[in-house]
């Protein structure tokens, strides 16, 4: 079930605040839990009994590390704790993947595994690693309740597509919370704000990069208008669902990390990684690059640490090679940015050498293989032998310009700025632009067919 | 949180709960009148559907299909589209020059191969000795598309496409037809437009052309809502229908062979239906016979034809006989030599773009 679908917006979420809100506090975790297993069977139906599964499994693992007084026994159980989650990962995500690339290089015809992925492992995993290492360092304490627990791990606002909340960022709402109409109503403008830009935005121009790929008509300017269209689809597909996720965090009285903050405006790729996907990056940097050892060591060990956390970010994307490549690309970026002095070039350069590696970064992100990523990339900068425009490409440029206009606008923190500006005046206008966008989107909504999510792969 | 901003959230949600309160019990509706299509029904929960995740889907297609106020949120969508964002077009129909027009592009190549080969095929098998006519009929986006801008498909490739089937003659139609001899609001051509047309395929079928004089246009009495008005959503002004009468159409009838029934060259029951254009020989029917029992030839014209046929038929009646219909969207073609006695008539393929780029609706 997708948050911008009707059956959510209308049925799912409505049902659910009702009751909520009605029953006594301490039933509350235990009915989240039971609605968000309902809202995971949903779309996945099959695999349900598997996130049960790793709930039971890390809860369990959580309170043996948490009572174990011996140092091995309580490393050796984080380990087990890692290993499983490895191991999901691995045997859901990767296998065919390694099994495929292992069947190219020794000429084997190793059958596939060909299981379907289920959604929101990558999130749901990486959320019970942390648990079990923040328990695990001290950072918090087991919990011994596995429905609180369980709420943890499959609280429907974040389990799909994040942000990844660590336990020790919610181990206190899950307990004593507040309900409060404030919340309610933060949450709700939020969640309203990050489904405009998942419907608004996000949806339409993920149409023109689906009417690209169909084209008989390639132009160049249709390879970079595809590509624009892509980069602005992408953040704000992402960037609305996480913010719809925050917002109904709050909703339920959580409070949930930002994920993105602007990423394109930064000026190097480095500002880059601290704006976008930021529990990601965060997750990675704690979990993978500091227990690495993180900057502290020798250069080769150091180029070690960024090439795996480039690598596993890059293969947390997706079981590609274009993934690989995306990941390594900004291993690559980040070592130039540490070696090369181009902080020292005008802001201007630097926007633009960033906003160019990131859309290039997005076509071979997008690519279904590399070698449609080469022939993208190869387009836009004319090497295919194409037109320079195209009616179509002509066309599209006029029907979406507002559109990408908007985009550009809205990934800029400008309208923030004016809305901040707006002072007394935006109280006014915050449930007037809410009841706006509610219609609007419920307008797209129910006229539309059109409404995939990319993070459901992951 | 200031007072206004509370009262004003708190009349968001009221208003986001109510919607979804009247969604949960409002009676589900059968028909999309403006689309022209049944609509989604409550899912059948059985552990199957469920578990297959098919329940799921079924019940996003009803909360959509079923979804209260439907019609205005689609407006409501299309005007945004249109007017706020400026895109040229919302779900694939342009307004261009007072029409509504929908993208009809790219030319898919191996449709049109489809067709060629579907049709050179009954000419084989049926009537490999008749005189065998070849005519498509353009989609208005054809005089609209690339002239403002929109993409078109490669006319020109699919016409010359269908000109080079074997053994046949082909009959251009292109310079007979504008923009304007098209309902502004539906994809079809008007009947009281195609004098030129049906002038043009008359010349090529060696039979006399009908005279404009001799018609009259009646136009119907309830506005025309095309198929273009509820894919649009927009408030468009309807168009209104005309059919052509004269003598001799007063005296032709039409033998549906799907109801055995025999009634004249229009069928005005459809007038009060959702679908006007339905009045041109009773819209989709897989055979029909136009008897012409004034006719002073033996003549006969057998059309492979889609909706477009039509309009356009009555006015090739005065040369024939009879006229047969056949629509191989709803009658396979294999199962043809049951209904119909192939002994050297004429026979025409008259499609329109549409459905030579869509040919998978032939059988």
């Amino acid at each position: 079930m997708l948050f911008s679908g009707i059956p959510f917006l209308y049925y799912f979420l409505p049902g659910v605040l009702i009751v909520y809100f009605l029953m006594p506090n301490k039933l509350k975790n235990g009915f989240l839990l039971l609605v968000s297993l309902l809202f995971y069977a949903w779309g996945e139906p099959r695999y349900v009994l598997l996130m049960a599964a790793a709930i039971v499994l890390f809860y369990s693992y959580g309170l043996a590390i948490g009572h174990s007084k011996k140092p091995l026994a309580r490393k050796l159980w984080l380990t087990a704790a890692v290993l499983t989650g490895v191991a999901l990962l691995g045997v859901f995500k990767y296998a065919d993947f390694a099994l495929e690339n292992w069947n190219r290089l020794t000429g084997m015809g190793i059958p596939l595994l060909r299981l379907a992925l289920p959604i929101g492992i990558s999130f749901y995993t990486f959320q019970c690693i942390s648990y079990a290492v923040d328990v695990y360092r001290g950072e918090v304490e087991a919990q011994r309740n596995i429905v609180h627990f369980g709420a943890y791990v499959a609280l429907f606002p974040q389990l799909i597509a994040g942000p990844i909340v660590r336990y020790v960022d919610v181990a206190r709402d899950l307990e004593h919370r507040q309900s409060r109409w404030e919340d309610f109503a933060q949450g709700l403008a939020l969640f309203l704000v990050g489904l405009g830009k998942k419907v608004l935005l996000a949806n339409p121009l993920g149409e023109l990069t689906s009417l690209f790929r169909q084209t008989q008509e390639p132009s160049v300017l249709y390879y970079w208008l595809y590509a624009v269209a892509f980069m602005l689809h992408i953040y704000f597909d992402f960037a609305g669902y996480s913010e719809m996720a925050i917002g109904l965090g709050r909703i339920f009285g959580f409070r949930f990390p930002r994920n993105f903050d602007y990423p394109y405006i930064s000026r190097s790729i480095t500002e880059f990684w601290r704006r976008w996907h930021m529990t990601l990056g965060g997750w990675f940097r704690d979990y993978v690059y500091i227990p690495l050892g993180g900057n502290r060591v020798g250069k080769i060990k150091w180029l070690r640490n960024i090439l795996a956390v480039w690598l596993l970010t890059g293969l947390w994307h997706g079981a590609a090679w274009n993934f690989v490549v995306w990941g390594l690309l900004f291993a690559v970026c980040l070592l130039a940015e540490k070696w090369l002095p181009l902080q020292k070039l005008p802001v201007a350069l630097r926007h633009g050498y960033v906003l160019l590696i990131v859309l290039i970064s997005f076509v071979i992100f997008n690519a279904p293989g590399m070698a449609q990523a080469g022939e993208d990339i190869a387009g836009m900068f004319g090497f295919l032998g194409i037109p320079l425009v195209s009616t179509q490409a002509v066309y599209y440029l006029r029907s979406y310009g507002v559109l990408l206009l908007a985009g550009i606008i809205g990934a800029t923190p400008l309208m923030k700025k004016l809305w901040l500006r707006c002072g007394e005046a935006a109280e006014i206008l915050q449930p007037v632009g809410a009841l706006i966008l509610l219609l609007l989107c419920t307008a797209y909504l129910v006229d539309g067919s059109f409404n995939p999510f990319l993070y459901f792969r992951f | 949180m200031t007072k206004w901003k509370y009262w004003g959230m708190v009349a968001v949600a009221a208003l986001w709960l109510g919607i979804a309160l009247i969604a949960w019990v409002k009676i589900p509706d059968a028909l999309s009148l403006q689309e022209r299509r049944p609509l989604a029904q409550f899912p059948e929960v059985r552990l199957e559907n469920v578990g297959n995740g098919k329940f799921m889907e079924d019940f996003e297609s009803y909360t959509l299909d079923q979804f209260p106020g439907r019609n205005m949120f689609r407006r409501l969508k299309a005007l945004t589209h249109y007017y706020v964002f400026w895109q040229g077009d919302n779900n694939g129909i342009y307004l261009t020059q007072g029409q509504a027009a929908a993208l009809e592009y790219p030319l898919r190549e191996n449709s049109v191969d489809r067709a060629v080969k579907l049709m050179s095929g009954l000419q084989e098998k049926y009537f490999p000795d008749s005189r065998v006519f070849v005519s498509v009929v353009p989609d208005k986006g054809y005089y609209l598309a690339s002239a403002n801008g929109y993409p078109a498909m490669d006319y020109e490739k699919l016409f010359a496409k269908m000109a080079a089937m074997k053994n046949t003659s082909y009959v251009n139609l292109t310079d007979c037809l504008s923009g304007e001899d098209y309902y502004s609001t539906d994809t079809h051509w008007r009947q009281e437009r195609l004098f030129n047309a049906a002038g043009r395929l008359c010349t090529a079928l060696d039979i006399p052309a009908p005279r404009q004089e001799e018609y009259r246009a009646v136009a119907a009495a309830e506005p025309f809502y095309g198929v273009y008005y509820g894919q649009a959503a927009l408030p468009l002004k309807p168009d209104r229908l005309y059919t052509l009468e004269s003598e001799l159409m007063d005296q032709c009838r039409v033998y549906n062979y799907e109801t055995g029934a025999t009634i004249g060259i229009y069928d005005r029951e459809k007038l009060k239906g959702d679908d006007l254009y339905e009045v041109f020989l009773s819209g989709s029917v897989s055979l029909l016979t136009i008897e012409n029992p004034v006719a002073e030839t033996d003549r006969e014209l057998i059309v492979f034809r889609d909706s477009f046929g039509s309009a356009i038929a009555p006015l090739l009646v005065q040369g024939y006989k009879t006229v047969t219909l056949v629509d191989i969207r709803y009658l396979s073609s294999a199962m043809l030599g049951r209904f119909l006695d192939f002994h050297g008539q004429d026979v025409l393929f008259l499609y329109s773009t549409i459905v030579l780029n869509n040919s998978e609706t032939l059988k």
